[in-house]
This record gives structure tokens, C-alpha cells and sequence, in this order.
């Protein structure tokens, strides 16, 4: 290795330029399942936040002793047990938000963005870049989540937070939720949509075309 | 000939010819009110079109009206013009115009909206049809098929399924009539359908069976809201019912030429 990679540069590549959610499109299953609402989603965040960079620095400090050939069993038992610290954390302390997460803490341990960041690079960087860089992506992936949830909140209930921001009709507003932005399809919605946004912003995220159209539809004359 | 005649805009104003016996009848009836409905659904969607067309460069289409008459009939009544103009504009956007305008969209954009627009405020009633409006169908249909716009069929596997079901008892009047409406109106149109003859047969009698399903076991569904859900699924399904109808084909020709 020729340049010790820029801590600056690893931590702050994965919020926009490297996001794991908008780019990578990895970890989508709880990004769409936990965003009904800023509490679940930050809770789910901080989550998978800690036990990445945990798990990056674990793996990080014993790339030199795991076995190729069962280095993925060997990741998945490392990711799951701190999964469980964490889901027996949340247990304790915020037992409201656990069962409104339901699975999904648990969920964390097959998240292919956990798992895409130790096996891509934690196995071959040592444990200061790898753990900044699965900080990185842990604030990359809270980022879009923060997002998303946010919106669901604010246009579904009108809250921030569980806090009225919007007034609803039924107490005198003028705001009806819109309880679509509840279900799951409405997540699909934002997230294509920052998608979409993102790339209008940053064109070189935007994949090569499948196909390429004829090059004139015009008859010759 | 310097271009062939049938071009995207042709099947457009052809589709709108079929559909003027249903618009006249639904303007008759409904009034101002109506009118005023359609003007503003228009509006919303001829906007988008314009957006797109400054961006983008994707032409804009006389189908525009097409789906506006689509939504202004089945929207659920009383939205006022926020909610209205939000689910339009989903519709339109996400359904079409970023596929890159009519003709290349997966979806029928006016189910997309309906199906918005009602999963969005389930507290707003659907609309109910008259028999004189529902009867409108008829001909719309008839103009489509014989001018060769609307799949005649999906039409004919539709109706033949609606047939059984009414036989059987399965299906009231309100929900034949919105059922007819809806399959004229969203199931029917010529780009969200299939496009196999096997795959556009199936595609109707999906249709069929699926406001069958729906008009039976899920209670306190409006019929609209039966017909649009049916909509939406039947035509989600289309491509898959193309991809099964063409390797059907290719399998057979196999067989019988060992090539394609």
C-alpha cells in the first residue's frame, strides 16, 4: 500500500458520494421497515451504527488469524454477538422502542451493509481506518434514514419526533396526514425519489443504460 | 409515405374518440361539478407535461387527456384541490413521465393515482355510476375495438370472466358497473396492457376474476375501489404475462422446428 487512505476522506465519502443506501442500495429492508417515525429510525440507526464499527474493529484487529474459507461464518458470529448486546441494551433501557423495532435489531446481523463493510474492508485495513470507515457508513446509512423517517413522520402524523408540528384537522388545523406515507410502499417512494435526487445532483452515480435506443426513429425520406 | 400514419399521437386521438360516448354521458350527468373536475386534473397533468418537456425533452401527449378523464371520473369525491392536484401529480410523475412520457410507462399513471388517492385518504367515499354512465362503457369499448386501440382480448377474456361471475350471482350491479368502467377506462389502455394475444386473454380474465375476489371477500371495499385495486394488479402483472405467452411460444416452435 503506497498512501495510508485519508481518515477525513473515509469518514466523510459514505454520507453522500459513497452512500451504502442511495449508491450501494444495501441495508434497504430495515431502511424501509423502521422509518415510520424519527424515534424508531434514530434508534435503528445508532444501532447499526455501534455494532458496525464494533464489528470493523473486531474483525479489523484479527484479519490476520481468520481462515478464508469460514471468514464469513466467522464475521456473522462476531456481528451477531454484538447485535445481541445491543438488542438486550434496548431491551433494558428503552423497552418501548425495542418492540416498536420489533426484529429488526436482530435483522442487523444479516444487514449485507454490515456485513459488505467487514468483508470489503475491515479484513484488509487496520482498525483505525476500518472503524472510521464503518463509522462512515453507520452515519451515511442514519443519514438516509433520518431522512426518510422524518418525512414519513412529519406528512403521515404531522409530529417530528412524536411532538405535533403540523395541526391536524381533527384538532382544529388545517393539516390531514396522509396515511399512506405510514405503509411501507411510501418508503419505496422517498427512497427512489432521494435516489433520484441524489443522482440529478452527482450524475456520475447513475448507472450505465441497460440498453441503447436506435440511433433515429426517422425514416429516410 | 414520409411517416407512417400510426404514430404515438394517432392511437392518442383514437383512444380519446372511443372514450368521448363515456366522457359525454359521465359531463351530462355529473354537470359543472364534473367539468370543473376535469378541467383541473387536466391542468395538473398538462403542467407536468410541460415540466418535462422543458427538462427533459420528452414530447408531450394528447394521452394526457386520456388519463385525465380516467382520474376525474374514479377519484374519490370531495378531495379538494391540494389533495387532488398531490395525487395527479404522483400519478402522472411517477406512473409516466419519468419512464419517459406515454407509451414507455409500466402502469396505467391514472391507476397509479387512483390507487394513491385512495390508499392515501381512505377517509373520502369513491364515486357511485349510474346505469346510463356505466351503459357508456359499451360503446367507448365497441369505438376502441373496432378501431383497434383497445385489445379486443383483454376486452372479450374480461367480459367473459364478468359474465360467469354474474351467472354464478358473484357480482352486484354497482361493482359491474364500476368493474366495466375501470376495465375500459385503466385495464384496457393500449401501452400498460399486455401485448401477446395469449398474454392480453389472460390480462382480462385476471382482471375478471380479481374484482370477482375482491367484490367478494373484502368487505367494505367501495366498488371503485375494487375495480381500481383489480386495475392495478392486473396490470402489474401484464409484462409477466407477456414473458410467459413469448416462452410458451419459443418453447414450441422448439419443439416443432428445433429452433425459434
Amino acid at each position: 500500500m503506497a498512501q495510508p487512505p485519508n481518515l477525513w476522506n473515509t469518514l466523510t465519502d459514505p454520507l453522500i458520494r459513497q452512500n451504502p443506501v442511495t449508491l450501494q442500495i444495501l441495508g434497504l429492508c430495515s431502511a424501509l421497515a423502521v422509518t415510520t417515525g424519527l424515534a424508531t429510525a434514530l434508534t435503528m440507526s445508532i444501532s447499526l451504527t455501534v455494532v458496525l464499527t464494533l464489528a470493523a474493529g473486531v474483525i479489523s484487529l484479527i484479519r490476520r488469524h481468520i481462515p478464508d474459507t469460514i471468514r464469513l461464518i466467522l464475521q456473522i458470529v462476531i456481528v451477531a454477538s454484538l447485535v445481541i448486546v445491543i438488542d438486550q441494551v434496548l431491551q433494558a433501557y428503552f423497552s418501548e422502542i425495542s418492540k416498536a423495532l420489533s426484529v429488526y435489531v436482530g435483522l442487523i446481523t444479516t444487514n449485507c451493509l454490515v456485513l459488505g463493510r467487514t468483508e470489503a474492508y475491515a479484513r484488509h485495513h487496520t482498525p483505525l481506518p476500518a472503524m472510521v470507515d464503518a463509522f462512515g457508513n453507520g452515519l451515511g446509512y442514519s443519514l438516509v434514514l433520518m431522512i426518510v423517517g422524518g418525512l414519513r413522520e412529519l406528512f403521515g402524523k404531522g409530529e417530528l419526533f412524536g411532538f405535533q408540528v403540523l395541526p391536524l384537522v381533527d384538532q382544529g388545523g388545517w393539516f390531514t396526514p396522509l396515511s399512506l406515507m405510514l405503509l411501507a410502499p411510501s418508503a419505496f417512494f422517498l427512497l427512489g425519489l432521494l435516489v433520484w435526487a441524489v443522482r440529478a445532483v452527482l450524475p456520475e452515480q447513475a448507472e450505465a443504460r441497460e440498453h441503447t435506443p436506435p440511433l433515429s426513429t426517422e425514416p429516410a425520406e | 409515405m414520409m411517416r407512417g400514419l400510426w404514430t404515438r399521437e394517432t392511437v392518442a386521438a383514437l383512444l380519446l374518440a372511443a372514450y368521448l360516448p363515456l366522457a359525454a354521458f359521465w359531463l351530462w350527468m355529473g354537470g359543472v361539478a364534473a367539468l370543473g373536475q376535469l378541467g383541473l386534473v387536466a391542468l395538473v397533468i398538462g403542467i407536468w407535461h410541460l415540466v418535462f418537456m422543458l427538462l427533459r425533452a420528452q414530447p408531450p401527449s394528447l394521452a394526457a387527456l386520456v388519463t385525465a378523464l380516467a382520474i376525474a371520473m374514479l377519484a374519490p369525491e370531495n378531495l379538494g384541490v391540494f389533495r387532488l392536484s398531490l395525487g395527479v401529480s404522483f400519478g402522472v410523475v411517477m406512473g409516466e413521465l419519468v419512464f419517459g412520457g406515454w407509451g414507455r410507462n409500466v402502469v396505467n399513471p391514472a391507476t397509479v393515482a387512483l390507487a394513491f388517492l385512495g390508499f392515501g385518504f381512505p377517509t373520502f367515499d369513491w364515486p357511485g355510476f349510474d346505469a346510463p354512465v356505466a351503459w357508456a362503457a359499451l360503446p367507448a369499448a365497441g369505438i376502441g375495438v373496432a378501431l383497434g386501440v383497445l385489445p379486443a382480448a383483454l376486452v372479450a377474456g374480461a367480459v367473459g370472466v364478468g359474465a360467469l361471475g354474474v351467472a354464478a350471482g358473484l357480482l352486484s350491479d354497482p361493482v359491474l358497473f364500476a368493474a366495466g368502467i375501470v376495465l375500459v377506462l385503466l385495464v384496457a389502455d393500449p401501452v400498460a396492457s399486455a401485448a401477446t394475444t395469449v398474454g392480453r386473454w389472460i390480462n382480462g380474465a385476471l382482471y375478471g376474476c380479481l374484482v370477482i375476489l375482491f367484490a367478494t371477500y373484502w368487505t367494505g371495499a367501495a366498488p371503485v375501489q375494487v375495480a381500481v385495486s383489480a386495475a392495478l394488479l392486473a396490470s402489474l402483472a401484464a409484462p409477466l404475462l407477456d414473458e410467459a405467452a413469448l416462452a410458451l411460444w419459443i418453447a414450441r416452435r422448439r419443439r416443432r422446428h428445433g429452433r425459434t
